[in-house]
């Protein structure tokens, strides 16, 4: 198969968009360039207007299975991440059972290859069973492939576990992502800790147990010489703290998530559950301290936490309805919307921060719109729009804070080497 | 325009407010008459649903209910064990097979009522969820308080204790800022909000705050069982220094300061026993108002209402 | 009607009510809104006339029968019974007698305060169209209407002004 993306604009981790047009063969980018002619039998798609970007990649997606296949599973949530121009991801093991076990993890992955169109990477948990006790199987689970042990969902409490865990599979090329809270001050971990907890009468988790957690994991990894990936960091100070770590050349890469970024505390209102996840949404103060990390390069990456929950889950009182919110969908929309129209920032953080980046954590290769590249792109309509209805939604849930919202942009076409897994009209 | 829920404070309009208020004085006034009852609600079902004990509301809400002429059910749900999360929605379901008109929740989950009111038509009220809200309780210290100040813009009250944990912290201080009093909270620094509500003086210590000079200090019932960790050494330290002892008793007497409390009230912890019998303590005006304030309420709520449902035309 | 035609219908109702005034003491009652007030105007002609009464006003709205039908209910008001309600004579003033379910709700509040010796009924305007069984003893002024209208009652110290209007719905 041949196409031609021809009148388009190219998408990169530097600089502005170029206007170029694109010619892939066989799954293969073989030129780019101004005015490209189209070789016979070549399909010419006529992007003009439109933006051609590298495919996004995100990091940290909860796809429940095995277990909880009632919220998602690999089919439904590897056609989620297509819906949103994302071509990879990885998942985060705390599944039932865990996915702590070369045993889980093959069963995982032979599944993925038989239902998903996309590469599924999976992590793998630090401690068995996700239970902070006994390390997981960690060679097992390298041998077949998995980079980053993660207890997600938690932390390591015991340091001198983490500590035992980070030197010893890092000598086999492994790396540490972390979910950073301090239990004891977390509470029921509903809400930021502040105006808004006082107000809706519950105990709210304040960012130091998120901030204590990120120093003290850093400092173990720094003295166990590993690599340590911060998860979803949600304050301004946590934001700081990485800064901190970096500027001592310390090996520490860190993510915020979309809904960090655009939503807090004030979101909440009365109770709504789909404002809900962990760490918690805090104030306007940190968005605007997480956008200037972010814009400065404190964050490595932009992973969305994709964690879906049934609506009858989300549907119950706020202390009892599960942490997490759908982001696979709305992730490049949602900031293409806030973000990239109001000039915050452009397409080269979004292709750095959202592809390119989270791929070299894996130790995958960037996928830029070059000449020689495998072809793995989105073309995306700025003059588009997306209204994330649940008929829109391919994930099996729509726990999302843009559940019936319009926003500005379209992912209209998924390409992944040679095949077209999404073309919208 | 009537509600079909009574959730929180925080919600209402001025307007409303001033309605619900000025709706408990007739209600009172049947409490004079030789039968207390009216057949406002007659034919309608109240169901009381109180996960959590309580003698005071629930009886109160009870006897509201049924001097309106309501059928009252109270579904005995168990009181140590709070509904898991899962079963809410079989719960309204539940509720919703009975046909009750009102639901009366009381849960130690801050936003249950809110959930419940979400998926029923009937109207939820919320007899206190957590450390959220505990609306009628405001209405009822709001009336107490107008009794006493007919107009209590610029009034001080004073409210003492645990402001962290308490649900009528919240409320009452809500509605009273609404109408224009001056709040201040006074209680230990680990159980007082550092990023709480607006327009709120705060204290730390009891000479301090009673030199600000209130017209009424309220006292919060002190709640061990509220805390899962320790904030306050102990009961006997906390009447010396936030407690009514005698010495500020005197104090208070000497002024005329009104005197207000939830209920139940510890002795010897919130207050020393001869608050009880002050001619300003307004404890027992406040049970006899919460009757009032919750018919008000009752008759307020519109079960199962939208906006732009037809009004019948009436003689 | 007018303000004229008015406190003619009003001096009716005096006159008749005085004739039972004379003979035994009464306690006059009225039922808010507007009822109250040609309660009140009768109390004053009774003291003019030197016949001593008792007082009263009586709010229906949790006696209504159709309280689940409205949208909103009707506020309440306070009532004011300060006399014995056991044994008095009681002459139930309203403004407009239509179907007679407000008469029915008043009776019912009336009753609840205590066992009246006898209660007669007093109405400014009669327009007719009983939905239950109950008459006036005393009326000031009866009006044709059809069922579908509306008789709009404004009275000095609730409305501003006295006037009667028939709004016709056909």
């Amino acid at each position: 198969m041949s196409l031609l993306f021809k009148g388009g604009k190219i998408a990169a981790e530097e600089g502005p968009l170029v206007p170029g047009d694109v010619l892939v063969v066989d799954g293969v980018i073989t030129a780019v360039g101004k005015k490209l002619e189209a070789p016979k039998g070549v399909r010419v798609v006529d992007v003009t207007g439109r933006i051609v970007a590298p495919a996004m990649f995100d990091s940290h997606v909860h796809f429940r299975e095995p277990g909880q296949e009632h919220k998602e599973d690999l089919a439904h949530g590897s056609e989620a991440a297509i819906n949103g121009g994302v071509t990879g991801v990885v998942m985060m093991p705390n599944t039932s059972p865990a996915i702590d076990s070369a045993g889980v993890v093959r069963t995982l992955l032979d599944k993925a290859a038989e239902v998903s169109r996309i590469p599924v990477y999976t992590s793998g948990c630090i401690t068995k069973g996700r239970a902070g006790t006994e390390l997981a199987g960690i060679d097992g689970m390298r041998k077949l492939g998995v980079t980053m042990l993660t207890d997600d969902g938690d932390p390591v409490v015991d340091p001198a576990l983490l500590k035992n865990a980070m030197e010893y599979a890092t000598p086999f090329g492994m790396f540490f992502a972390s979910h950073c809270e301090v239990p004891e001050l977390a509470g029921p971990r509903a809400l930021n800790e502040g105006k808004v907890s006082y107000e809706l009468g519950i105990k709210g988790s304040p960012a130091c147990s998120e901030e204590i957690c990120m120093d003290r994991d850093i400092r173990l990894a720094h003295a166990a010489g590993a690599h340590v990936h911060i998860q979803h960091v949600s304050s301004a100070l946590g934001m700081e703290t990485i800064r901190w770590w970096k500027e001592r050349g310390v090996r520490v890469t860190a993510e915020v998530s979309p809904h960090h970024l655009i939503f807090n505390e004030d979101d909440i209102g009365d109770y709504d559950t789909h404002y809900k996840m962990n760490p918690p949404l805090r104030t306007e103060e940190d968005n605007a301290a997480l956008l200037a990390g972010l814009k400065e390069g404190v964050f490595d990456l932009i992973a969305t936490d994709h964690a879906p929950h049934s609506e009858f889950e989300k549907s119950q009182d706020f202390v009892t309805a599960p942490n997490g919110i759908t982001g696979l969908e709305s992730a490049l929309v949602s900031l293409f919307d806030r973000f990239v129209v109001p000039g915050e920032f452009g397409w080269d953080l979004l292709v750095k921060r959202y592809s390119a980046e989270p791929r070299r954590m894996m130790g995958l290769p960037a996928v830029p719109i070059e000449e020689g590249k495998p072809a793995e792109l989105i073309v995306f309509d700025p003059a588009g729009e997306t209204t994330f209805t649940r008929e829109f939604m391919k994930s099996k849930s729509a726990n999302t804070p843009f559940l019936d919202q319009t926003l500005k942009g379209s992912v209209d076409l998924v390409l992944l080497g040679n095949e077209i897994l999404l073309e919208r009209d | 325009m009537a509600r079909k829920d009574f959730l929180d404070i925080a919600s209402l309009t001025r307007e409303e407010v001033d309605h619900l208020l000025d709706q408990a004085t007739p209600f009172k006034e049947l409490f004079t008459r030789s039968v207390k009852k009216v057949p406002a609600l007659k034919g309608k079902s109240v169901l009381t649903l109180f996960y959590e004990p309580s003698t005071r509301t629930h009886s109160s809400f009870e006897v509201a209910a049924k001097r309106l002429s309501a059928d009252v059910i109270d579904l005995d749900v168990p009181h140590s064990s709070a509904v898991k999360g899962e079963t809410v929605k079989d719960t309204v379901d539940t509720l919703q097979a009975m046909r009750a008109d009102y639901i009366v929740v009381r849960h130690k989950m801050s936003g249950l009522p809110q959930a419940i009111a979400r998926q029923t038509k009937a109207s939820v009220i919320n007899a206190g969820d957590g450390a959220h809200a505990h609306p009628t309780q405001a209405l009822l210290d709001a009336f107490t308080l107008k009794e006493v100040f007919p107009s209590p813009a610029g009034k001080k009250v004073l409210i003492v204790g645990d402001i962290l944990h308490s649900r009528v912290a919240r409320s009452t201080s809500n509605l009273f800022l609404k109408l224009g009093v001056e709040v201040g909270f006074l209680g230990p620094g680990s159980l007082v909000p550092k990023l709480g509500p607006a327009g709120i003086t705060r204290f730390t210590d009891f000479e301090e705050a009673l030199k600000w000079g209130p017209d009424v200090v309220y006292l919060l019932r002190v709640q061990m069982e509220r805390q899962d960790v320790p904030s306050f050494p102990g009961l006997q330290e906390y009447h010396r220094v936030y407690g009514v002892t005698q010495e500020r008793f005197k104090q208070i007497q000497g002024e005329g300061t009104y005197i207000m409390h939830p209920g139940p009230v510890n002795r010897g912890v919130e207050l020393c026993h001869e608050v009880m019998d002050y001619e300003h303590s307004l404890i027992n005006q406040q049970v006899e108002n919460g009757i009032a304030a919750r018919m008000a309420v009752l008759y307020w709520l519109k079960p199962g209402t939208s906006e732009g449902e037809p009004q019948h035309e009436t003689d | 009607m007018n303000a004229a035609a008015i406190g003619e219908a009003v001096a009716t109702l005096v006159e008749k009510i005085c004739a039972t005034a004379r003979r035994e003491r009464v306690a006059i009652v009225g039922i808010r809104s507007r009822g109250d007030e040609v309660a009140e105007r009768v109390c004053a002609a009774l003291s003019k006339e030197g016949i001593e009464h008792d007082y009263g006003m009586i709010d229906i709205s949790l006696y209504r029968d159709d309280l689940s039908h409205l949208a909103e209910n009707p506020k309440l008001q306070s009532s004011e019974i300060t006399f014995q309600m056991d044994g008095a004579h009681i002459i139930l003033i309203d403004d407009v007698l239509f179907t007679g379910r407000t008469i029915r709700a008043a009776l019912d509040a009336l009753t609840d305060y205590g066992r009246p010796a006898r209660i007669q009924l007093a109405i400014l305007i009669d327009r007719g169209h009983r939905e239950i069984p109950i008459q006036p003893d005393y009326v000031g002024a009866t009006l044709e209407t059809a069922r579908m209208d509306h008789v709009l009652v404004r009275l000095k110290n609730t409305d501003g002004e006295d006037a009667v209007e028939l709004v016709t719905n056909s």
